[in-house]
């Protein structure tokens, strides 16, 4: 919702008070900051937060564990690459509710643990992610090379 | 253990094939996984992957790509589909802060229409210099620095032209800035965003100068400021870097009886043109017993020239001259992509900042996982 | 801000609520002097001009109905979405 704001410079204070969102004001020099270095976290994405945890009822075995702040992008993925483990004997995905932001996997393991077909799972789709992107470039390149000549 | 079986390439292309029938679609899911066919090794291999994964370009612009990825799952395919829509930062209007508005558009939609405008400029600026706009401890909207906001202005005032004809009836001519147009919208540079943003083609700009914004009249006045935020298509659609993204399965088609003479030329009219080509049949064909093309020689024949032209209308199942002598499918893991871009990418670029967006997805998972077990 | 807080631009700053409340009672009778004036925008020439309540809706120049008030002159702030 577009709130109406104030130009003065005591506009902060008064929306603060209203309860209204803070929102920046115009774009006096003053206000605009340069800030002439960079904040220090490096990783553009807060990964502080704990966003895998292990649903309650899970052995080593079989386990399900919820994923916050992801979807069927990953989940579907995910799943094919861990149903290509020989030692996994279920793997399955879902969006419990489409207006939470949660996605569930479930591991059932012949041998070994489900946190470990999890953890290569992951690995495995990082492989095949690096040599999608080597093979994609390189024909790129070769495609770029033949529309020239 | 036994050794592992190998299916035979029949099996293969049974199993990698659709079938498309008049009425319904069957063979649809994949069963290349590990336990599902007694005796045969299904498992992940790098190594397999990368001996069967193949990319082939059709058609390269910086604003339009089509190019096929074989050998890979549907999986990953929408995957990578679903973040090419809405996983890649792109850099958007996101507030306005409107000082006058006198022309006949509302504020609102005034707003909406900037938001989606799409910009460009220098891409390491905008990839590497500029950062998210973090959120306060509160969750409100953090502050703005130079390294996470783009300033802009739109200031035009509609005033008559004393030069136009005085039988004049085009508003462009009659008026000066009767069309408020995204050309209009200027770089503000704050701090090292002079440096940066400074060639011309390195300047904040919109892709396309043309794009209508308003139309105004002799006396109304635009003015506005404007901040431009990196964000994801998941957030607004403004964000997502693509007009379109999206894939479709390699059409196959199939003749397993000779289509012949009159019925051949009909058989090509059912596909989209170039899908089927008509040949003569040849005297060894005519000579070969059991071909069907016996005492045939010389008559036109239907055949197969490039199914990825076809759209799969299914049209020619509707004739009965053609039953049983045509089977149409689709191979299951050969994805033809098609990529337009919005401008801030390159087309060809997109993919592969979506290969490398899953990547970094699964590497934070990975430590996430490591940090859940600890 | 709260919609409260939002002042309505008037050409002379004799908002007075007092004067308001008093007009009230006196609505369409020979009071009608008192009262804020506001300014108008004619729909048809354009003339900027004030009036006040009970005043008849009409351009002191030339006679349309049409007025349109004036656009706040603060600045109002949008999410492009």
């Amino acid at each position: 919702m577009p709130g109406r704001t104030d130009e003065e410079t005591n506009a902060d204070v008064r929306m603060e008070e209203d309860g209204a969102p803070t929102s920046h004001q115009p774009d006096n020099e003053e206000e605009f900051e340069d800030a002439q270095q960079f904040p220090e976290e490096e990783d553009e994405e807060d990964d502080s937060e704990q966003r895998v945890r292990i649903l309650p009822g899970s052995t080593d075995s079989a386990a399900s564990f919820e994923f916050r702040n992801e979807n069927h992008t990953l989940g579907n993925a995910l799943r094919y690459i861990i149903m290509k483990n020989p030692d996994v004997e279920f793997c399955a995905y879902s969006i419990p509710h489409p207006s939470e932001p949660l996605m569930n996997l479930r591991i059932q393991t012949y041998d070994g643990t489900a946190v470990a077909a999890l953890s290569k799972g992951l690995k495995d789709l990082q492989d095949m992610c690096d040599h999608m992107f080597e093979e994609f470039s390189r024909t790129r390149d070769a495609f770029l090379n033949e529309m020239r000549d | 253990m036994a050794p592992f079986v190998k299916p035979s390439e029949a099996e293969l292309e049974r199993r990698r094939t659709i079938q498309i029938n008049d009425e319904t679609v069957t063979n649809i899911s994949s069963t290349d996984f590990p336990g599902h066919y007694p005796g045969e090794d299904n498992s992940w291999s790098f190594e397999t992957f990368k001996n069967t994964f193949r990319v082939e370009h059709h058609y390269l612009t910086p604003a339009e790509s089509s190019f096929s990825l074989i050998g890979a799952d549907a999986a990953i395919a929408n995957a990578l589909r679903r973040i090419l829509i809405s996983e890649i930062p792109t850099l958007a209007i996101e507030t306005v802060y409107v000082y006058n508005n006198t022309s006949v558009i509302q504020d609102e939609v005034l707003c909406h229409r900037l938001g989606l405008i799409p910009f460009t400029g220098s891409k390491k600026g905008i990839r590497e210099f500029l950062r998210w706009r973090r959120k306060a401890e509160d969750g409100t909207p953090g502050p703005v620095y130079d390294y996470n906001t783009v300033q802009l202005r739109l200031q035009v005032e509609c005033t008559r032209n004393p030069s136009a004809a005085p039988d004049e009836r085009e508003p462009t001519k009659l008026y000066h800035h009767a069309h408020v147009y995204a050309r209009d919208i200027e770089f503000v540079p704050a701090g090292r965003q002079a440096d940066l943003f400074q060639a011309p083609e390195d300047i904040i700009r919109p892709v396309n100068p043309d794009i209508l914004v308003a139309k105004l009249r002799p006396g109304q006045v635009i003015d506005l400021q404007m901040h431009m935020h990196k964000g994801v298509g998941a957030d607004h659609a403004k964000f997502s870097p693509v007009a379109t993204a999206s894939y479709r399965l390699l059409p196959t088609i199939t003749i397993t009886r000779p289509i012949l003479g009159r019925d051949a030329d009909k058989f090509a009219r059912c596909f989209p043109r170039g899908v089927i080509a008509l040949e003569r049949v040849s005297a060894a064909e005519a000579n070969t017993p059991g071909s069907g093309y016996e005492g045939h020689e010389g008559e036109k024949k239907a055949v197969v020239a490039d199914p990825m032209k076809d759209t799969v209308s299914r049209e020619c199942l509707r004739h009965p001259e053609f039953e049983g002598k045509v089977k149409l499918g689709r191979r299951r893991d050969h994805f033809i992509f098609s990529i337009e871009s919005t401008g801030q990418w390159d087309s060809d670029e997109l993919l592969l900042e979506a290969i490398k967006t899953m990547k970094k997805k699964c590497e934070r998972l990975e430590k996430q996982v490591i940090n859940m077990v600890r | 801000m709260s919609r409260e807080a939002y002042q309505v631009p008037t050409g002379s700053q004799a908002a007075n609520p007092a004067a308001v409340g008093k007009s009230f009672d006196a609505y369409g009778g020979g009071a009608a002097e008192v009262g804020p004036q506001m300014q108008y925008l004619c729909g048809d020439c354009g003339l900027k001009f004030q009036m006040r309540r009970g005043d008849a809706i009409r351009c002191k120049e030339c006679g349309c109905r049409i007025l349109y008030k004036e656009r706040t002159k603060r600045m109002v702030q949008f999410e492009a979405r």
